[in-house]
């Protein structure tokens, strides 16, 4: 045994000597790095992020984005920089930029721990509800020296959700089905997103507390569960119209619901709803005129193009 | 092939092999979506990021994967060389013994609970892969013990009754998880090379190398219990002890690969066999070779997976598949032919 | 004279405790013991054949000789040490095995597997020397089958197989060799080639041969000394030609027999009913009776 003792500590003394060799390289690595205080080019890599970024009047410094930004039409432009899931690090380096504005989950989280390893400038945002989305906005804001105009925008969308609070208030609760897939029946519980949403457009959600986040429904507890409105994410932003149709279709049997029966069935745009960024405000208008029509008579047609 | 192995005739393909892997290594690390002149690396670092963006490409971000797909597919087809070889099953996969259901039920478990301790500023996720599937496999190893009559057959079972079980557990949280944490998990198991920080990567390289130096000191040892086990024993090997060591080593190295790059299949199923076709069975040479070969394969693969479908990228899983599937289907016509007496 | 196989009192059953490996009976065991008692000695370089009708222990016999079983009462002492003294790898470097050929999981060739005799011999990294190498050689010539030395073991025939294991043991270089009916499925020639090596290995290797065969003739002309086996624990051990006397095979198997004697040699022919030897012999008693 005493051969197999001596070659464990020699394993264990040239890993530790290279562990420290290392830990002292990064350190000098670090303190080489300086931080450029002009911020002229910026990456991002979600659509929510780009969204911001044009929002704040930073359109013209953006150099690349992920694939799936594709509003406003510039940004569709610009250069491409993989999946949301996969960025592609070669392409963020090769753009140089000053900036690189990331996600929170695992996969940007490493995209983002290489570059700060490699000295460029990364903010790391979490955007999982309203108010994580103002507090980015404002973290942007002050990365990019443009806090006035950040300031601006989260006030804004305060003003418009409190004047949306304001209309939904007196109005009576409808009852909602948020369905995220249609086979097998799967829609959204109380502990979602979605469900907030839900709430601040005047609603309340047909299900009840469930454990799962997205719970499967059967047919007993959709019946018994008396949604008022039903509405259901498009699968793809091209042809709403068609998932419409086959969406009416689909609920035609079951004619119990009160939703089913005056006909309150809305297949609608993702991009605003489910995208946590600026335009998160017309997205709850359009949940809040799904709910409450009547609220809306007047801006009916604006909403509807929205569609 | 057919001479018996000698020490020397090792070295030289071992060696040739390295140098073959070392060419591939290069020519892979050249290769990449964005276009790298040579000249401009050789410069050095510049003394702000943004710089020398070709030096910071191909040294701080290709070569990097490239020798993390290297270790990567280097532990999994000496793992799953030995696994065939102790199973005595030529289906067995370094995954076979729960350790995927492990690392899938570890990382879940990280994601729903929110806990982000992580090891050496490495990422928690695969701290927490590397854990679930370790666990895991004592677990089989432990039920596996406990039938205790034909250890192969009850171990081959363990492995098969915990998976289904992490699998179902599995499937329940995913449910009750965020979608986002769900999403981002699954797509984190289906295998993935992306760069890590040094320290993890130079911890990794030490804890696998040191696990296929140990597992070639066995290799003669596998040899014989291809034999059986009582055959085995009767020349001298002490079987239960080569199996724990051949076990507890392979879990290890597959447990550190799924901890860096999430499960990335059918290297360990294919590159045995094939290397096994092309050189013969002795594990002397079986376990090197396919150690060096396995590193060129997935070097390849991540390759592939880098610029196919740029600027976007496939997780090489799906490369593996790709490649693997046929391969494998070859190889088995072309083994059953040449075996024809193995019925 | 050395006995370099002692066995004490053994005793063994198959219980669900023991370490079973390659049990006949798989499912449900008998609580009888299989051996009772057992008590005999092998005396160094000598020829021992054990024979019995099958189920008897003969195999079990030869497990619990190699340390592959564990027996529950009595001793056995190899080369005046205790059997479980010894290390896994000690004891192989004494005791080697040939048991039933079959066909490894792996295709191995004829020479990788013959070199795999030399396992208990090896050091750390497992690579043969140059010694390794010509005993190998010598084992591979031995058994003739060097020829075959660079094909895989499975497109050998049975027989084929049964010499390499028999060259594999060789190879060991070991005391004693047990051999579980090493002759099985060979042909004439070779049935005799390799009871003439056994026999050379004896006398001139000073091996130990312990050797089951079921054929009562190859027993003779070769063993020194005759191990019977019987069916209700019984056993007789002795000198060959003690042992095997035609009483005491009939008793045994349960199968009349037919003595020719040449010279000090006898050899036995079953007599089964439809045997042509049973019907001449028949006449040939009934025309005696007649006189």
């Amino acid at each position: 045994m005493n051969k197999w003792l001596w070659l464990l500590l020699t394993i264990l003394c040239l890993v530790g000597g290279g562990l420290l060799i290392i830990t002292m390289l990064s350190d000098q690595g670090s303190n080489a790095a300086t931080q450029p205080t002009q911020v002229n080019r910026i990456v991002s890599l979600a659509p929510n992020l780009t969204e911001i970024l044009f929002e704040l009047g930073l359109g013209e410094k953006v150099v690349a984005v992920s694939n799936d930004s594709d509003y406003p039409a510039k940004a569709a432009k610009k250069n491409k920089l993989g999946t949301f899931w996969q960025p592609n690090t070669e392409a963020i380096i090769a753009a140089k930029p000053d900036l690189v504005v990331t996600l929170w989950f695992e996969q940007q989280k490493s995209v983002a721990e290489a570059m700060k390893r490699l000295g460029y400038r990364v903010l790391t945002l979490k955007i999982e509800s309203i108010e994580e989305l103002l507090a980015a906005i404002e973290g942007i804001g002050a990365s990019t020296d443009t806090q006035n105009r950040a300031e601006q925008l989260v006030e804004d969308i305060t003003a418009r959700l409190k004047d949306l609070q304001l209309k939904v208030t007196p109005t009576k609760k409808v009852k909602v089905l948020w369905v995220v897939q249609a086979e097998p029946l799967r829609v959204a519980g109380r502990d979602t997103f979605l469900n907030e949403l839900i709430e601040l457009a005047g609603g309340e959600n047909a299900i009840g507390p469930t454990i799962q986040q997205y719970p499967p429904v059967g047919g007993e507890q959709l019946l018994s569960c008396g949604a008022e409105t039903i509405i259901q994410s498009a699968m793809s932003t091209t042809n709403i119209h068609a998932q419409q149709q086959s969406a009416e279709r689909f609920w035609s049997r079951w004619e119990a619901l009160p939703a089913v029966k005056n006909g309150r069935i809305h297949v609608i745009n993702p991009n605003t709803t489910l995208r946590l960024g600026p335009r998160l405000c017309e997205g709850l208008e359009l949940i809040t005129y799904c709910l409450h029509p009547k609220i809306y008579k007047r801006e009916q047609e604006t909403l509807q193009s929205i569609r | 092939m057919g001479q018996v192995l000698t020490a020397k005739s090792l070295v030289i393909k071992v060696l040739l092999c390295l140098a073959a892997l070392t060419v591939i290594m290069g020519l892979c690390t050249l290769v990449g979506t964005q276009k790298v002149s040579l000249k401009r690396v050789l410069a050095g670092p510049g003394s702000s990021p943004g710089e020398n963006i070709d030096y910071e490409i191909l040294i701080c971000i290709r070569l990097p994967r490239v020798l993390l797909a290297a270790l990567v597919g280097a532990a999994l087809a000496c793992s799953g060389v030995v696994l065939q070889a102790i199973l005595r099953n030529p289906l067995a996969d370094p995954y076979i013994l729960g350790i995927s259901s492990g690392a899938g039920l570890g990382v879940m478990t990280a994601a729903i609970s929110g806990i982000s301790w992580s090891f050496l500023g490495g990422s928690p996720i695969g701290f927490f892969a590397f854990a679930g599937a370790m666990v895991t496999v004592w677990l089989v190893w432990y039920i596996g013990h406990l039938t205790g009559k034909s250890q192969v057959t009850s171990l081959l079972l363990a492995g098969v009754v915990v998976n289904a079980f992490f699998s179902a557990i599995i499937m329940f949280l995913t449910s009750i998880a965020k979608s986002e944490q769900v999403v981002s998990t699954i797509f984190w198991l289906m295998g993935n090379i992306t760069g890590k920080n040094l320290s993890v990567l130079f911890v990794s390289a030490g804890c696998i190398l040191t696990g296929i130096i140990v597992l070639f000191t066995i290799s003669h040892r596998l040899n014989v219990l291809a034999l059986g086990q009582a055959e085995a024993k009767g020349l001298g090997v002490d079987v239960a002890r080569t199996r724990i060591i051949a076990f507890a080593f392979a879990a290890l190295i597959t447990a550190i690969s799924v901890s860096l790059s999430g499960l990335i299949g059918f290297v360990g199923l294919i590159i045995p066999h094939g290397v096994r076709l092309a050189f013969g069975p002795d594990h002397r040479q079986l376990l090197p070779l396919s150690a060096i070969i396995g590193a060129a394969f997935l070097i390849i693969a991540d390759t592939i997976a880098r610029i196919i479908v740029a600027p976007a990228q496939l997780p090489v899983g799906v490369i593996t598949a790709i490649a693997g599937g046929p391969f494998f289907l070859i190889l088995l016509a072309r083994y059953s032919r040449k075996v024809s007496w193995l019925k | 004279m050395k006995a370099i196989i002692e066995v004490k009192n053994l005793s063994f059953s198959y219980t669900s405790q023991s370490a079973v490996l390659g049990t006949p009976y798989g499912g449900r065991l008998p609580a009888q013991p299989i051996l009772k008692h057992i008590t005999f000695k092998v005396i160094q370089s000598r020829f021992l054949a054990i024979a019995g009708p099958n189920g008897v222990g003969k195999t079990t016999l030869i497990n619990l000789l190699c340390g592959q079983l564990r027996a529950q009462a009595g001793s056995i002492i190899i080369d005046t040490a205790h059997i479980e003294s010894y290390s896994v790898g000690r004891l192989a470097q004494k005791v080697a095995v040939v048991r039933q050929e079959f066909v490894p999981i792996f295709d191995f060739t004829v020479a990788e597997v013959v070199s795999m005799g030399r396992t208990p011999y090896l050091g750390t990294f497992g690579f043969e020397g140059k010694t390794d190498r010509a005993v190998v050689n010598e084992a591979l010539e031995a058994t003739d089958t060097a020829q075959f030395a660079l094909r895989p073991l499975g497109s050998l025939s049975g027989g084929e197989r049964q010499r390499v294991f028999i060259a594999r043991a060789i190879a060991q270089n070991t005391a004693i060799l047990l051999l579980d009916e090493p002759t099985s499925f060979l042909d004439l020639k070779h049935q005799v080639g390799i009871y003439d090596l056994l026999k050379e290995m004896q006398l001139e290797k000073g091996k130990t041969i312990v050797a089951i065969t079921h054929d009562v003739n190859m027993a003779a002309q070769y063993a020194d000394e005759i191990l019977l086996l019987g069916a209700d624990n019984s056993y007789y051990i002795g000198k060959t030609k003690d042992t095997f006397k035609p009483e005491q095979i009939e008793k045994v198997f349960g199968v009349r027999v037919f003595t020719c004697n040449i010279k000090q040699e006898s050899f036995f022919l079953p007599l089964g009913k439809f045997a042509k030897a049973s019907t001449h012999i028949k006449s040939k008693l009934n025309s005696k009776q007649e006189k």
